[in-house]
């Protein structure tokens, strides 16, 4: 019989050493993977400003002696932690922001307590984002502020703008931010109305657990946990390999429960009305319409992104009133185009030539 | 080096992608549909129901037992909360009032760097 054309059978006996050495070394790292607890995350240091309920506003400290005039407020997505922008030292968007100059706040969420069940959207875009901006106002002793809204953070970062005509925020910077919710074809397909009772389930159950909102991330790609860990252990001899896992992992499955007259207002307004796009949107009986919004604006779009198809977030450029206005897209999915070593050579370099001459 | 298309470890991984890519295309089309919404939200509101039926029988059995029932220690909850806040309010007060008497708030506020950076195109320098 001949060999199938390419078949290297000189280099045969040394992928079969180099395997054997990478079973040893998964039986040794698989020891080592269950007794350690992995990569410290979310450690740039920074002071607490204020905390309120699901509320936290930080201020990481500077990390350069001279700073951009303009602070900067990121606004993290409800559903999940904010140390998604701050993993670990050099993987850090925070410790980029401050080694390129930027003074940096964080407005980050932690679980809803069982009372807090009654916040509503109006909590969210006309009391935490107003309050924290005003705390940034106060501490850093400026009345601009440039925002950036991630996921979630830029719907209630766009409303809060859009009611908020009048400043002070400066710039908004949006990453992968849903604008036409039909868009989000699943999501929108698990809330179809006919069938999903969402009144029902928040009355029964309060804040919508935490394991709701992950399965219904992980639904979006079924096969994909199975398909990682099967990754990890054909990687787990590979260090860089496994603690990046580890950071991705750890803060995938850290989901938030979200409090229930919000998720109601989620599902009702934005799923089911779809008000964002179509103009109708109000918060607490102020109108949000997009256009209202006038300041510089970059949103920034995720090439492969599953959880906010570019058909969902595409139309934002359009409808802002903004003249100074970019969208932009990157390769790279939801996660990857913030964090990662996508993001250290893709978004974050352009996020900063962006901002740097819009914050004197 | 053995030629990638031979090597059985880079096939299986690359197998196991393809398989990935393929069952979630599939399910994604399977949960597109309507009657995948009505099954699980159906399912989805028989757990939720079960769950509320579950509390109020676990009320209902604190109070047997004489322990402070969920609405009592919500309450405990929210007062401390709301304490929580007032200590945070005054000390943003005090903060204000410091700084608008000048006296010094510590080594963070003192080695705060001057807000004077300008982007490398301005003014020709290097971030």
């Amino acid at each position: 019989m001949n060999a199938p054309a390419g078949l290297d059978f000189a280099g045969i006996p040394e992928r079969i050493q180099s395997e054997v050495q990478r079973a040893i070394q998964r039986s040794i790292k698989g020891v080592e993977y269950f007794s350690t607890s992995g990569p410290t995350l979310g450690s740039t240091p920074k002071d607490v400003l204020h905390s309120r309920g699901t509320m936290s506003l930080y201020h990481y400290r500077p990390m350069s002696d001279e700073i951009y005039r303009v602070p900067v407020l990121v606004v993290m997505a409800t559903t999940n932690r904010g140390y998604i922008l701050d993993l670990v030292p050099g993987q850090s968007f925070i410790e980029f922001l401050l080694k390129r100059g930027y003074d940096v706040y964080m407005l980050d969420w932690s679980a809803p307590r069982p009372e807090e069940k009654s916040l509503r959207m109006e909590d969210y875009v006309l009391d935490f984002i107003p309050d924290c901006v005003r705390r940034v106002q106060a501490d850093s002793g400026e009345q601009d502020v440039s925002v950036i809204g991630y996921c979630f953070g830029g719907v209630l970062s766009l409303l809060y703008g859009a009611i908020h005509t009048d400043g002070p925020m400066k710039n908004l910077i949006c990453f992968t931010t849903p604008i036409d919710f039909r868009e989000m074809k699943l999501f929108a397909n698990f809330s179809d109305r006919r069938y999903f009772d969402v009144d029902r389930l928040v009355d029964s159950v309060g804040n919508v657990p935490p394991e709701m909102i992950l399965s219904s991330f992980e639904m979006l790609r079924p096969a994909s946990r199975a398909a990682s860990q099967i990754q990890l252990w054909d990687n787990i001899w590979n260090d860089e390999f496994v603690k990046s896992y580890r950071m991705f992992d750890r803060w995938a499955t850290d989901t938030l429960p979200l409090a229930g007259e919000y998720f109601r207002a989620i599902t009702k307004d934005l799923m089911w009305d779809n008000k964002l796009f179509n103009d109708t949107m109000s918060v607490g009986g102020r109108a949000a319409k997009l256009e209202n919004i006038k300041v510089p604006l970059l949103h920034a779009v995720a090439e492969h992104d599953h959880i906010v198809p570019y058909d969902a977030a595409r139309h934002l450029i359009a409808k802002v009133g903004s003249d100074d206005k970019e969208e932009v897209m990157l390769k790279g999915g939801h996660v990857s185009l913030v964090a990662g070593a996508n993001a250290v050579k893709r978004l974050w370099p352009k996020l900063d030539s962006w901002l740097g001459k819009r914050s004197t | 080096m053995t030629d990638k298309t031979h090597d059985p470890v880079a096939m299986w991984q690359k197998m196991v992608g393809e398989m990935e890519k393929g069952f979630n295309s599939f399910a994604n089309q399977a949960m597109a549909s309507p009657e995948f919404s009505q099954v699980v939200n159906r399912a989805g509101g028989v757990a939720a129901g079960a769950q509320k039926q579950l509390g109020e029988l676990m009320e209902k059995y604190l109070v047997t037992m004489n322990l402070p029932s969920r609405e009592q220690v919500t309450g405990l909850a929210e007062r401390l909360q709301a304490m929580e806040g007032q200590i945070g309010e005054i000390k943003s007060m005090l903060s204000q009032m410091a700084a608008s008497s000048g006296v010094s708030q510590g080594a963070d506020a003192a080695s705060r760097p001057p807000r004077t950076k300008r982007p490398p195109s301005v003014g020709g320098e290097q971030a």
